[in-house]
C-alpha cells in the first residue's frame, strides 16, 4: 500500500536580516489513509513550518522551500502551479489552525466562510452551500446551527470558534487534516471536547490527520504514530507505544522526564533538560542536541547523526543510541 | 507542625460592574468575579489553585495583593486586614507580597536593563544604593541560575526561560513571605517548564516563602502543590491536602478536570475511560442558579439547581461544595 502523503527531505528555510533560518532541515515522513500521526516538538523546532509546506502556505518571499519532494497521492506538490494547489486546499487537503480568532475572517458569517470552499470546490451554489454549512455546524455540536450560521466569529466562544474551524476543514471531506495545535488556546474540559470530536470525525470519513502538538500526553492519547522534532530534524519517530516505552533518542527521553505525571507518584524534583535548543541560523555541525546532551560523546560534536533504524520500525538520529546503548532508558523506566 | 499562618482570605468577593450608556453610565449587572472565597496559607507552604479561564483565579491573586480592591471580604497578612488599609499603609507590607507574572514578555519593561528590572524594589523600599546596590543585583541572578555579567543586557537578549527567572528574581528581591504565581509556566516550553518548577521549589526551601501558585496545568500543580483549591465560577469548588484531591476527588468538576488531562503513555490511555464536559462554562454575569456547576454536571440531581452547596469539610481538612455529599444541611 503506498502512503496518501510522503513527504521526503523537505528543507524549508527564511530569510531574515540576521541570516538564513534553516526552520525544516531536511525532513521525511509518511501518513497512510485514515491514519492519525503526532508531530511534536517545542517551539520553534519546525513542527508547524514542515506542515504548513505541505499546503504551500509558508509565506514568500521571506519563506521558501528550498528542496525536497512532497508526494500526495502520488502528485509532487511543489510541482503544481497556483491554480493547481488551489485546487487542493480545502478539496483534499484542509487545515485547522490553532487559533481560530485570527485565522477566520472577521468579516464574513460563519456560514459564508464554511459555504465559501464548498462554492469553489463542489460547485454549489450559496444557498446549497449555506444549507450544507448549516449540517456541518450541526455534526461538530454547535447548538441551533440555523441561527449560528449568520453570526459573526466574535459572536462565537473559543471552543465554537475551533468547532467552526473542524467544520469548515471537514466541508469538502479531505483526505488529510492539519491540526495545527489545534486546543493550545482552550482550556482542558473544551480540549477535551474537540480532541474527541476530531477523532470522531475523522474515523467516521476515514480522514488522515497530522496531529501538531507540543503536548506529549494528547500525542499519547490520540496518535498511533509519533514523530518528534528538535531544531528543523526529525530526531526519533516509530509507533508511539514503542516511542514512549523505549525512547531512543535522549531528548525524547528528557522530554519524558520532564512532565510530571498524574498516574505517577510525585517525583520530589522534576528532571528538566538543561539549556536551550540552538540557534538555527547557525547550528551546530555535530549533532542539533550535543549540547544539552548528558551522554554526548565526541563523535557527537563533529558529525550529525543520520536518521537510522534502531529497532524494528523505531528509528532515531544519535551516535549513542545507533551503538545499541540508551543509558537513558533505565533512567526512565 | 504548627506553621503560623502567612495570609488569610475571609470571605471575598470581587465583583466588576457592567455599564451600558457612554455619557450616563448606568449600571445594568455584576460580573461575579471572586464570590465568597475563604482559605489560608501557612509558612512556606504553597496553595495550587486550578481552574478554567474566566473562573476567577486572577482576580482573587491580584485581590489578596490588593491590586484589585476587593468588593467585600478580609484579607489578613501580618495581623492587618489589607482590605483596609490606604494605599500608603500598604506600601511597607508590600515588601513582603509578591508576584511572578504569567507572560514574561510583557511583564518586564523593555528598557529597562536586567539590573534596573530586579533592582527596582530595592531603590523603591530604599533598601540598598551604590556597592551594595549591585552586589546585591548579583547575587539575587545568582541565586535564580543566570550570570551576573548578564545584568546589563535587555529583556529582549534573553530566553523565554531565562526572562522568567528575571521575574522570580525581582520578586524575590525584597526577601518576600509571600509570592503569588500567576501561571508562571503557561508561556514557556516543556523542557523549560521543569527548570522553572525546580527552581521555584529550591527557593521555597531556601528561604520559606509561601506560594499561591495559580494555573490550569493539573499535573503540574500536583507536582508542586501542598495543598490544591479548584475554582469554579468564581467558587471554590473543592480544596484539600493534594494527595488527597488527587486521589480521592470528590466534587464531579474535579474528577471531569482530572480525567481530561491526558497522560503521557499511549499504553495508560488506551484504557483510560474519559468524562467529557458537555457545554462551556456559563457567563458570570448570569451565574446559574443553585450549584454554578448544575448544567454541565453529569451527576446533578433535582435539587441542583435551586440549593447552593455550601463548602462543607468531610473530614480531614477536605472540604468540597456539592450537595451530593452535603450532610449537615437542616
Amino acid at each position: 500500500m503506498t502512503a496518501l502523503l510522503e513527504v521526503r527531505n523537505l528543507k524549508t528555510y527564511f530569510n531574515t536580516q540576521d541570516g538564513v533560518v534553516k526552520a525544516v532541515d531536511g525532513v521525511s515522513y509518511d501518513v497512510n489513509r485514515g491514519e492519525t500521526i503526532a508531530l511534536v516538538g517545542e517551539s520553534g523546532c519546525g513542527k508547524t513550518v514542515s506542515a504548513l509546506s505541505i499546503l504551500r502556505l509558508v509565506a514568500e518571499p521571506a519563506g521558501k522551500i528550498e528542496s525536497g519532494e512532497i508526494l500526495f497521492e502520488g502528485t509532487d506538490l511543489l510541482k503544481l502551479s497556483g491554480d493547481e494547489m488551489r485546487k487542493m486546499r480545502g478539496a483534499k487537503i484542509s487545515i485547522i489552525f490553532q487559533e481560530p480568532l485570527t485565522s477566520l475572517n472577521p468579516v464574513l458569517t460563519i456560514g459564508r466562510q464554511i459555504s465559501e470552499g464548498l462554492e469553489f470546490h463542489k460547485n454549489m451554489s450559496l444557498k446549497e452551500g449555506m444549507q450544507e454549512a448549516t449540517r456541518l455546524l450541526k455534526l461538530v455540536g454547535i447548538p441551533h446551527p440555523e441561527r449560528r450560521i449568520y453570526d459573526y466569529p466574535h459572536q462565537f466562544s473559543g471552543g465554537m470558534r475551533q468547532r467552526a474551524m473542524i467544520a469548515i476543514a471537514i466541508a469538502c471531506q479531505p483526505q488529510l487534516i492539519i491540526a495545527d495545535e489545534p486546543t493550545t488556546v482552550v482550556d482542558v474540559t473544551i480540549q477535551a471536547q474537540l480532541l474527541e470530536l476530531i477523532r470522531n470525525i475523522t474515523k467516521e470519513l476515514n480522514t488522515a490527520l497530522i496531529l501538531i502538538t507540543h503536548n506529549l500526553g494528547i500525542v499519547a492519547r490520540y496518535a498511533r504514530r509519533v514523530f518528534v522534532m528538535y531544531a528543523g530534524n526529525i530526531i526519533e519517530h516509530g509507533n508511539a507505544l514503542d516511542v514512549y516505552r523505549y525512547p531512543c533518542h535522549p531528548y525524547t527521553a528528557g522530554l519524558l522526564t520532564s512532565v510530571p505525571r498524574l498516574d505517577e507518584p510525585r517525583k520530589t524534583r522534576l528532571l528538566p533538560i538543561d539549556g536551550q535548543p540552538p540557534d538555527l541560523i547557525a547550528p551546530p555541525i555535530g549533532c542539533s542536541f550535543q549540547a544539552r546532551c548528558a551522554y554526548s560523546m565526541p563523535q557527537c560534536q563533529r558529525e550529525k547523526p543520520p536518521l537510522l533504524e534502531v529497532a524494528p520500525n523505531h528509528y532515531a538520529a544519535c551516535w549513542v543510541s545507533q551503538k545499541e546503548q540508551r543509558p537513558w532508558q533505565k533512567k526512565s523506566s | 507542625m504548627a506553621k503560623e499562618v502567612v495570609i488569610e482570605v475571609n470571605n471575598l468577593t470581587k465583583y466588576f460592574p457592567v455599564t451600558r450608556g457612554l455619557f450616563r453610565q448606568k449600571k445594568i449587572a455584576d460580573i461575579k468575579a471572586v464570590d465568597g472565597v475563604s482559605f489560608a496559607i501557612h509558612d512556606g507552604e504553597t496553595l495550587g489553585l486550578v481552574g478554567e479561564s474566566g473562573c476567577g483565579k486572577t482576580t482573587l491573586g491580584k485581590c489578596m495583593l490588593q491590586l484589585y480592591r476587593a468588593t467585600s471580604g478580609e484579607v489578613f497578612f501580618e495581623g492587618k486586614d489589607l482590605c483596609q488599609l490606604s494605599d500608603r499603609e500598604l506600601q511597607p507590607l508590600r515588601q513582603r507580597l509578591q508576584v511572578i507574572f504569567q507572560d514574561p514578555y510583557d511583564s518586564l519593561n523593555p528598557r529597562f536593563t536586567a539590573r534596573d528590572i530586579i533592582g527596582e524594589p530595592l531603590i523603591i523600599h530604599n533598601i540598598a544604593r551604590g556597592k551594595e546596590y549591585r552586589e546585591r543585583v548579583a547575587e539575587l541572578l545568582n541565586l535564580v541560575g543566570l550570570a551576573p555579567y548578564m545584568a546589563d543586557r535587555y529583556p529582549h537578549e534573553f530566553s523565554g526561560g531565562q526572562r522568567q527567572r528575571l521575574g522570580v528574581a525581582r520578586a524575590l528581591a525584597l526577601q518576600p513571605r509571600f509570592i503569588m504565581c500567576d501561571e508562571p509556566l503557561s508561556a514557556l516550553d516543556v523542557s523549560i517548564q521543569a527548570q522553572i518548577v525546580n527552581l521555584l521549589a529550591d527557593l521555597q526551601e531556601k528561604f520559606g516563602v509561601a506560594y499561591l501558585f495559580i494555573s490550569h496545568d493539573l499535573s503540574v500543580v500536583r507536582h508542586i502543590s501542598d495543598r490544591v483549591a479548584v475554582m469554579y465560577l468564581g467558587k471554590i469548588a473543592e480544596i484539600s491536602n493534594r494527595d488527597e484531591i488527587y486521589k480521592n476527588p470528590l466534587h464531579p468538576y474535579t474528577q471531569a478536570l482530572l480525567s481530561a488531562v491526558p497522560i503521557p503513555d499511549p499504553e495508560v490511555e488506551m484504557k483510560r475511560q474519559i468524562i467529557v464536559l458537555q457545554g462551556e462554562v456559563p457567563s458570570p454575569m448570569s451565574p446559574p442558579s443553585g450549584c454554578v456547576f448544575h448544567p454541565r454536571c453529569y451527576r446533578a440531581f433535582a435539587d441542583c439547581s435551586n440549593v447552593t452547596p455550601l463548602l462543607e469539610d468531610v473530614g480531614d481538612g477536605h472540604h468540597v461544595a456539592c450537595l451530593l455529599y452535603e450532610q449537615s444541611r437542616p
